[in-house]
């Protein structure tokens, strides 16, 4: 067997005896200088293209039109981030001039199958006056409270959520609400069910294969507040390590989400949360509130004023649970019968 | 055409050529792994569809080069790629191959990649097995094309030497071999 291996390395090292013995292509020009020279493929980079190990013509990945996966893949992007901008950039959407939905609104899923049904955009919520409790000492708190016990991290979530949404194009349709609720379940064996009600019907039940990824959000989030803001900057920004500054208090907003729709925070990451967002500045104590879900907790705003959005974080008082998100208008819109302070989205997590 | 045109047009052009850069990085026959490394390729790139260059097949590989470095985080997967892009000890380590695997043509060629340093065999890699010219893995390795020249140069170099340790190795190998016979 090593006859053969023998062989073949002779043949390769033979040739590169012979190029040191006299000056080749490398020796005779300054490639570190040349962006041609590496075009001359020597038998080095021709034995690593022979060993490639993945073929373009043959074999799964060979090319050929998109399978059912990636068309799959494509639309869910396209669809999805319309879906998003239409949300974040209403004004900016000229077809549904006409549109008056201030009554009674079309209710679609856009993952599920469609599922007519009404629904009214639900109140903002107004904080009260009173008391404000500042971020700084909520986290207080929230770390006295997590040295005490409290719960546990738990993987897996429960939220309600609702968004305003709107199509695009000359066949737009309605604007639409969004209210799931919607449940994560994982399995000892890395699967995970997700369940889709709204207005107590079932709209789907999908159980997903054990995920290859295990990058945040999918990785347990740390509990300290410098570990969990890398963490959420990875959320913001997967695949740029590289990155040197730390994400904003916006883009926490911004990723947040994505880790409580997956994960359901313990005593120690909740207070991790409060500490790195009162840490973060920019946001500020709006007074206490009740919650989409009856839940009396602390209201913090934040205004995007490009977007013509203030974000309101709502947590809870003693532990720094996050209870709910909320985006709401700043600007008006008549347009779209959106008036400053009508509620864009929200999300409500449970325990 | 719009940036989410260009997007679509790149995501149908090279969504296999982008499926074979993460399947040749990840253990062969894990279809639905490379499919969901792809899909967070795509997304990443989605979300960054207005840097999208004209060529965009060389920036999308930096995006999957990026996506892989940073999303292999379990030790059984991490492991299983470490070993498979040479990232481990074992690669790193000065082991004699005394058994190369003949089942593999060409694995003693994987192997002499394998004791190269990470940066050298992403180099080599996509130039010979993406294909790259100077210019394009300047893009994919987020450096200029000097940088990029410089770096397949040493790498080119310095899997030279792999072969020629890789030689002596066997030889020795075989003749140990015929001693004891």
């Amino acid at each position: 067997m090593y006859e053969r291996d023998e062989r073949e390395l002779r043949a390769v090292t033979d040739h590169l005896d012979d190029r040191r013995d006299a000056p080749g292509p490398d020796d005779a020009r300054t490639p570190d200088l040349d962006p041609t020279h590496d075009l001359d493929l020597t038998p080095d980079l021709d034995l690593l293209r022979a060993a490639n190990p993945v073929s373009a013509t043959a074999g799964p990945w060979r090319d050929r039109p998109l399978n059912a996966v990636a068309e799959r893949g494509l639309n869910q992007l396209l669809h999805r981030t319309r879906a998003r901008r239409a949300r974040r950039r209403v004004v900016l959407w000229a077809e549904a001039a006409a549109v008056a939905f201030a009554a009674v609104l079309a209710l679609t899923v856009p993952d599920l199958a469609a599922a007519p049904a009404t629904a009214a955009v639900p109140g903002a919520l107004h904080p009260r006056d009173g008391a404000t409790l500042t971020l700084d000492r909520l986290a207080d708190r929230a770390e006295a409270a997590a040295r005490a016990g409290g719960p546990r991290l738990r993987k897996g979530s429960h939220v309600q959520t609702w968004s305003l949404a709107m199509d695009e194009g000359p066949d737009a349709k309605r604007p639409v609400t969004l209210p799931e609720e919607r449940e994560v379940r994982w399995h000892p064996d890395g699967s995970r069910t997700e369940r889709v009600e709204a207005d107590g019907k079932l709209l789907g039940e999908r159980v997903f294969p054990p995920s290859w990824s295990d990058a945040p959000p999918r990785s347990r989030p740390p509990g300290t507040a410098a570990a969990l803001r890398d963490y959420l900057t990875e959320v913001h920004d997967p695949g740029f390590p590289r990155r040197t500054t730390p994400a904003s208090t916006q883009e926490i907003l911004d990723a947040l989400p994505s880790l409580l729709d997956a994960w359901t925070l313990g005593a120690r990451e909740s207070a991790a949360l409060a500490r790195l967002l009162a840490d973060s500045g920019g946001l500020r104590p709006a007074g206490t509130v009740t919650d989409r879900l009856g839940r009396s907790g602390q209201a913090y705003v934040h205004d995007s004023r490009d977007e013509h959005l203030r974000y309101m974080l709502i947590l809870d008082p003693d532990s720094g649970e996050p209870l709910g998100l909320e985006a709401l208008f700043t600007k008006d819109q008549p347009r779209f019968a959106v008036e400053a302070g009508d509620v864009m989205s929200y999300s409500a997590w449970r325990r | 055409m719009s940036t989410d045109d260009s997007f679509a047009a790149a995501y149908r052009e090279h969504y296999w050529a982008v499926s074979r850069f993460v399947a040749r990085r990840l253990d062969a026959g894990e279809a639905h792994e490379v499919e969901e490394v792809v899909a967070d390729v795509f997304s990443i790139a989605w979300r960054r569809r207005s840097e999208l260059p004209e060529v965009p097949l060389p920036w999308l590989y930096a995006v999957a080069r990026n996506c892989l470095a940073n999303t292999v985080r379990g030790l059984g997967r991490r492991r299983r790629l470490l070993h498979r892009i040479g990232l481990n000890e074992s690669a790193h380590g000065n082991q004699v191959v005394d058994s190369p695997d003949t089942e593999r043509p060409g694995s003693w060629v994987h192997e002499a990649l394998a004791r190269l340093s990470p940066a050298d065999q992403e180099a080599l890699r996509l130039t010979t097995w993406e294909e790259l010219g100077v210019d394009e893995l300047a893009v994919a390795l987020e450096c200029s094309p000097g940088a990029a020249a410089m770096r397949l140069h040493r790498a080119r170099r310095r899997l030279r030497a792999e072969i020629d340790r890789m030689q002596m190795n066997v030889r020795a190998g075989r003749a140990g071999a015929e001693s004891r016979d």
